[in-house]
């Protein structure tokens, strides 16, 4: 009995124990205050980098870092994979144990700026008029709060691309649409000759709905024009404005139409991203079109070859043109000598450049100065020099659920998307409306 | 003043003789010891404050070094480049021993105090960092998780009941709190009687009863991540022409020759399928407390009850249930508070906004990662709200039980 008691409270304190342990593997608050000691000099000798990135790509992007960084750095720069990104990045910038975070929603940037806890490029000693010549104004007013920058570009990816079964579709003697009315035209061919045009998945664990959202900035984009777009963007407009209600019917237009889509509108939500584009390759096609990024050639086939089996064009314009775009922003927790450099190296042209030319990468440069032919294939050179193109001309939009407050962008219009192709061209509206009802104060 | 003391007086009898383990010898002689200068009244005044200033020392001192040491540790283990191995090993050490090796310090201290103040002090050095503990880690976020709650996006200015009213009018938020009371419900009651089944079934195996327990008592090893990543491909669909179905559901469907289903996509009965998770895990658990329980039945009761009669089934219910009550009032009320809390299931599985899936603790850590500290908050106040009559009922049920004895 004695000895039962006595473990008990022994008990108890190796709970302690490990409770003190979780403090200090997360940081605990004095980590934050060491490191802001360091802030005047001392190198710690080590650059923690948290993305959301999956395992394989974070591979690709060590290999880089290991040969164009830790060479011959006075740091180590450790590139670390997250499965639940959003989750521990809130965590861990509470806890003050964060070196620099690859943020793929400016949104985010912005409310990190906020909470004081992210450090500003300005305050880096980084030259912004320097950096607005390499990556275009817009993208590096992204990451803005209050006069200063917080978001370093490091990564693009086009996400205006409609990619198709190359062979198969020249052999059956379609064309590659030009406007909207030619890509629905097409779209009816296809089921007129007994196919099934499009393959749509939305399904991606804790985020799902992006894609859909996706093709709702791509039409918004060429209905209503990028100055409509940043004022829905801004709220500046309402969620449930007509020209949000147009982009809407747009979109139904696909999604909606009879045989469009393969499984059906209401099966999209439980289809994963990465397996939408699957039926593509077989033959003969189980679906025509795709809508989606330019990574997602990561997950085709691994057979599958480049302007054979498949090639890509991009969204058609509807009312006028437009390049869609995302990526991931750079963004520092802890202002030490090490991390200015790291940023300044991966945002440069040699490990820009080194990251297009890894075979497996599918990351696209923000850096106007690289040149195309760093890259590994054609596919990948082509939405580069779009994007380039875009960025230099100031045409291009960023991804607007990432731009948006995290409980639209990450909340709202994803689930928002998933009960419109659920539910049917009648839900719009009070879609519409639900997701105007959430916007933050 | 001399109420405190004698209130503390029968605390020292019981607790001296439990705790002192290495001093047992030295100080057994001393306990019948009367207090012989009780009538000098200015100096008890001053003993009470000594004795006050010393329990408190005694509660203080052993969390404070061991925070510092661990602390201390904790730098040295950040900053020092050796062996993994060592490093494990003298985290170990420290933290297990250097814990065990204060509070044996601690006592031995307290035995070389006055012989007045030893056994007044001496509880206070084991129950203290407890308390500090408790204090540091349940009730300091308790009560700044309530002042947050009334806070607005930020946890900063206040909001009034705003976020409550957000939490009884959403649209997500209500139909968190009719699944959360779905799992409340549906779960401790499945789950406890498939366990009672088995465990009472299992008390008739002649051979294997151990195989058979162990088997359903496996699920128990799995952490709910694990068994909802499991479950989510005993779900898993996937529509004509993305390719096989690989769900054991869908394809014991469609060995059936029947088309398969979007398991989880079927509102609201994805919910229960939700459930099944939990109750998958869950029941092993009270098949072990139970079977236990009816173990502890005196066969002559039950053997009493054959010879006058009475058949298997009201065996059953007049007697080894009755006899179990309180173990299955446990059981259950486990279960209740585990499922009130449910969130890893719901949320590996995925879109729950969407399925209509959501519960309570996963629309908190929703609105934590949207950044709204103000509605997380009130969302884990309602929690703990919710929680407390179980509490309350089980303490309560627990002192009559003592009372009892």
């Amino acid at each position: 009995m004695r000895l039962r008691r006595f473990m008990a409270v022994t008990a108890v304190l190796a709970l302690f124990v490990a409770a003190c342990g979780d403090d200090d593997d997360d940081g605990g608050d004095e980590g934050a205050t060491d490191t802001e000691q360091e802030a005047s000099g001392e190198n710690t000798g080590r650059v923690n980098v948290l993305a959301a990135v999956e395992p394989e790509e974070a591979e690709v992007i060590q290999t880089v870092l290991d040969e164009h960084i830790n060479a011959d750095a006075d740091y180590t720069a450790e590139l670390e994979a997250s499965g639940n990104f959003e989750e521990e990045v809130e965590i861990r910038a509470e806890g003050g144990t964060l070196d620099v975070i690859l943020l793929p929603q400016p949104g985010a940037v912005i409310e990190h700026a906020r909470s004081g806890r992210a450090i500003s490029l300005e305050d880096m000693g980084f030259d912004i008029e320097e950096l607005e010549a390499q990556f275009g104004e817009y993208l590096l007013s992204l990451g803005e709060y209050e006069g200063e920058h917080y978001g370093m570009p490091t990564n693009v990816n086009l996400k205006s691309m409609i990619w198709y079964p190359k062979q198969a579709f020249d052999e059956a003697g379609y064309e590659v649409p030009e406007t909207w009315d030619e890509l629905i035209a097409l779209s009816d061919q296809i089921v007129e000759d007994g196919g099934t045009p499009w393959c749509v998945g939305f399904e991606s664990e804790g985020s799902s709905g992006w894609p859909a959202t996706d093709w709702m900035e791509d039409i918004m984009l060429r209905t209503a024009g990028p100055e409509v777009y940043d004022q829905w963007v801004n709220h500046e407009i309402p969620f449930n404005d007509p020209a949000v209600v147009t982009a809407g019917e747009y979109f139904g237009q696909i999604m909606f139409g009879e045989g469009y889509v393969l499984g059906g509108p209401e099966q999209t939500p439980s289809i994963a991203f990465g397996d939408a584009p699957g039926p593509m390759f077989q033959d003969p096609p189980g679906c025509w079109l795709h809508r989606q990024a330019s990574f997602i050639n990561a997950f085709f086939p691994e057979d599958a070859e480049a302007g054979v089996d498949y090639d890509w064009f991009p969204f058609p314009p509807i009312e006028q043109d437009g390049v869609l775009f995302a990526g991931e922003l750079a963004v520092a927790f802890r202002d030490a000598p090490e991390i200015r450099d790291f940023l300044e190296r991966f945002a440069g042209e040699e490990v820009q450049c080194a990251m297009g030319g890894e075979p497996g990468s599918a990351r696209l440069s923000p850096n106007i100065n690289v040149e195309p032919d760093c890259y590994a294939n054609e596919i990948l050179a082509e939405s580069s020099e779009i994007v380039s193109e875009a960025l230099a001309n100031d045409t291009g939009r960023f991804d607007a659920s990432d731009l948006m407050p995290s409980r639209v962008g990450a909340g709202s219009f994803w689930t928002g998307m998933l009960q419109y192709v659920q539910e049917g061209p009648d839900s719009l509206e009070t879609v519409l409306d639900e997701i105007e009802a959430s916007w933050p104060d | 003043m001399g109420g405190g003391r004698r209130s503390a007086a029968p605390r020292i009898r019981t607790e001296g003789s439990e705790h002192v383990v290495t001093t047992a010898l030295e100080t057994e002689p001393e306990a019948p010891e009367p207090v012989p200068d009780e009538d000098e009244p200015a100096p008890r005044a001053v003993r009470a404050v000594a004795l006050a200033v010393l329990r408190l020392l005694g509660a203080l001192v052993v969390p404070i070094a061991a925070f510092f040491g661990l602390w201390l540790t904790f730098d040295w283990m950040r900053d020092a480049d050796v062996n993994r191995f060592v490093l494990v090993a003298v985290a170990i050490a420290v933290g297990v021993g250097g814990v065990f090796l204060l509070y044996w310090a601690m006592n031995r201290t307290v035995d070389h105090l006055p012989e007045r103040f030893r056994e007044g002090v001496r509880p206070y050095v084991f129950v203290g960092p407890a308390l500090v503990i408790l204090g540091v880690f349940l009730v300091y976020p308790v009560i700044n998780t309530i002042v947050v709650s009334f806070g607005d996006s930020q946890g900063e200015g206040f909001v009034g009941l705003e976020n409550y009213e957000f939490v009884f009018t959403d649209e997500s938020m209500l139909r968190a709190i009719r699944n959360t009371f779905g799992w409340v419900v549906v779960v401790p009651a499945v789950a406890t009687s498939i366990g009672l089944a088995f465990a009472t079934l299992a008390d008739r195996l002649r051979r294997g009863e151990a195989v058979a327990k162990s088997l359903i008592f496996l699920p128990m090893a799995i952490s709910f991540v694990g068994a909802a990543v499991t479950w989510r491909l005993i779900y898993s669909f996937r529509p004509e022409g993305f390719g096989t179905n690989i769900g054991l559901l869908n394809g014991i469907k469609m060995g059936l020759g029947m088309t398969p289903t979007p398991w989880l996509q079927e509102r609201p009965w994805n919910n229960l399928l939700l459930m099944v998770i939990m109750i998958w895990m869950q029941t092993g658990f009270a098949m072990v407390v139970l079977s236990a329980a009816i173990k502890s039945i005196p066969d002559e009761i039950i053997e009493a009850a054959r010879i006058d009669g009475a058949s298997e089934m009201q065996v059953f219910w007049r007697i080894t249930v009755p006899s179990i009550a309180p173990t299955i009032a446990v059981v259950v009320t486990y279960m209740v508070i585990n499922a009130m809390k449910v969130f890893d299931i719901v949320f590996v599985i995925g879109s729950p906004e969407t399925n209509q899936t959501e519960v309570i603790a996963e629309r908190m850590i929703y609105w934590f990662i949207r950044n709204h500290d103000g509605r997380s908050g009130a969302i884990a106040v309602i929690l703990f709200v919710l929680v407390i009559p179980i509490m309350i009922w089980n303490i309560r049920r627990f002192r009559e039980q003592e009372a009892t004895r």
